[in-house]
């Protein structure tokens, strides 16, 4: 039994019954117990629950009744998607002990269509870093090298996936989070446009900025996926009434006869060589199919990284002003303190990074500096919305690397914030102007390391956006995982 | 120019007891300073984004019961308090 398969391949043997759902939910899990200590890709594995699942959904597609589109797929979801009765820790020791009561809208709808949540995927905590280095729980490591990062914060998702230990995970992406785990693990990631999928049950890091995205092998699984979560939700006010789409119908359409802007800002200096001449070869391939590629200057993207920072930061600090270790968190006695001290002493207990944004989230608020950094900072946000309505009355999509650099080794940029925030140079721009962009494999550095390239498309053009990263992946051919 | 009061006082504002503030002085700094490449953005504008949101998309304003998988999970004692420190 293959464990390597697309989703989508798996969902058509499991429906003509070539394989038993029980059979590759139980390889998958082996497959977890065996490489895991190596990449630690999981908080929580669900292991029980799975094999039940499993057995159930094989009773189903024997007897003929209805079974859910997903047949059974083995799934991971980061760990600060609400999931009820397993934990959500978001990786941070605030939590280490919370079991949501409800299902995340995004949960519930892969639960309904018969997917199985097999465990719950490491990330930095409360989603706040680019690597994955900063849970509670101890780094992810990098399946293709696990002396390496996974990127993040959905480094878990990115991990999970490319070391076969799941077919498909759901992260989240709130200035490259999905997209920067899926360019060094060399899976797909994307991020929609803000609004298209349901928010509710994401534990809030950022909220005019974050989506969650879906995580997988191929572009046809993701498509696959986004039919079953995007779309309006009534517990979240802030998605889009788009209708029906069907992001799987006409994927191979290809581009021929469509604009492509390459973003200059995005491959000019502190490009690694690579990264740029395996953008330069998917130009070329784009070219190849069809597209006509033109050059863009979008030059408020040179201030993203910092109007970035400023906003996710500022929400980021009151976002997280409601963890007081009361109603929830870890055991620690209320006796003997007053309420001020007692909630300062427990959240002493969030990590270096989270600290860090808080602290500057409240410095960035604060009277007398708020005109000076967040208020600019939203004003380049909407110079860059602007910019992108221009650039999108010319082109069809854009183009860029998804990271600038390749995978370092782990412990190399920790402590060094602001170099790990320049690495988001190319990713932020889509969360602050809500566009959809996506991740795509492309290929790998002389040393063995993924390269992504980004593609993005204007607000809810998913369809169009999957199909030319569809075009783009059916252009390269890859190596298979070692682990 | 960050200096450990500058940095005590945030740690109060988002009531963290920070026991080694001296290892944020440097960060923090350092990252405003990035930040203040903002004052370079020359702007032809002061729009800033806004999204609107219609208010018939609200629910309707009926009482639903919670069940008690609603508070399982809770840290509470054995009366099923929630158990604070006191206020004053």
């Amino acid at each position: 039994m293959n464990l390597g398969i697309s989703a989508v391949e798996f969902v058509s043997q499991a429906k003509d019954g070539t394989i038993s759902v029980e059979e590759f939910v139980a390889k998958t899990l082996d497959r977890i117990k065996k490489v895991d200590e190596k990449i630690h890709a999981f908080i929580t594995v669900d292991t029980q629950n799975a094999l039940d699942k499993a057995k159930e959904i094989d009773k189903k597609i024997k007897s003929k009744d209805k079974v859910g589109s997903c047949f059974g797929m083995p799934v991971s979801i980061k760990d600060n998607i609400c999931t009820a009765g397993i934990k959500t820790t978001c990786a941070s020791k605030m939590l280490e002990n919370f079991v949501a009561p409800y299902d995340a809208t995004v949960t519930s709808r892969l639960k309904s269509e018969d997917a199985i949540i097999i465990g719950k995927v490491n990330l930095d905590e409360f989603a706040m870093g680019s690597t994955t280095e900063f849970s509670y729980f101890g780094p992810t490591r990098n399946p293709w090298n696990p002396e390496y990062v996974p990127g993040g914060s959905s480094g878990g998702s990115g991990a999970s996936v490319a070391a076969l230990e799941c077919l498909a995970s759901l992260g989240s992406d709130t200035g490259g989070s999905v997209r920067s785990p899926a360019s060094f693990c060399s899976v797909v990631g994307l991020k929609p446009t803000y609004g298209l999928i349901s928010r509710y049950g994401l534990v809030s890091y950022a909220n005019s900025i974050e989506q969650v995205g879906p995580i997988a092998k191929t572009v046809e699984d993701v498509a696959f996926l986004l039919n079953i979560v995007s779309g309006h939700d009534p517990h979240d006010n802030t998605t889009a009434n788009t209708g029906h789409v069907d992001y799987v119908k006409d994927l191979k359409s290809g581009i021929s006869g469509k604009k492509i802007g390459i973003i200059s800002q995005m491959i000019g200096d502190g490009i690694d060589k690579e990264v740029a001449s395996a953008t330069n070869a998917a130009i070329s391939q784009l070219q190849n199919l069809g597209a006509e590629c033109i050059p863009i200057s979008l030059d408020a993207v040179e201030h993203s990284v910092a109007a970035y920072y400023t906003i996710a930061a500022a929400e980021a600090s009151s976002n997280l002003a409601r963890y007081d270790n009361l109603r929830y968190g870890f055991d620690f006695s209320t006796e003997g303190y007053e309420f001020k001290a007692f909630v300062s002493k427990a959240r002493s207990n969030f990590g270096p990074e989270v600290t860090r944004r808080m602290l500057l989230g409240a410095f960035v608020l604060s009277a007398g500096y708020y005109g000076k950094y967040y208020l600019k900072a939203q004003k380049v946000r909407t110079m860059i919305k602007a910019q992108l309505d221009e650039a999108f009355k010319k082109v069809d999509y854009l183009v860029s690397p998804t990271m600038p650099i390749l995978p370092f080794k782990v412990g190399e940029k920790v402590d060094d914030p602001l170099k790990l925030y320049l690495t988001d140079i190319n990713t932020v721009t889509a969360n602050l102007s809500g566009i959809p962009a996506i991740s795509v494999p492309f290929s790998m550095s002389s040393s063995g390391l993924p390269i992504g390239i980004q593609l993005f498309a204007n607000s809810f053009k998913e369809k169009e956006l999957l199909q030319a990263a569809h075009a783009l992946q059916e252009t390269t051919t890859l190596p298979e995982i070692t682990l | 120019m960050v200096d450990r009061k500058e940095i005590e006082h945030l740690g109060d504002l988002v009531k963290v007891d920070l026991s080694e503030p001296e290892k944020y002085i440097k960060q923090v700094e350092q990252i405003l300073n990035y930040f203040d490449n903002l004052d370079k953005v020359e702007f032809h504008s002061d729009d800033t984004l806004r999204t609107q949101v219609t208010s018939d998309g609200l629910r309707d304003d009926v009482h639903k019961p919670y069940g008690d998988s609603l508070i399982e999970h809770l840290k509470k004692d054995q009366n099923n308090f929630i158990r604070a420190p006191k206020m004053v």
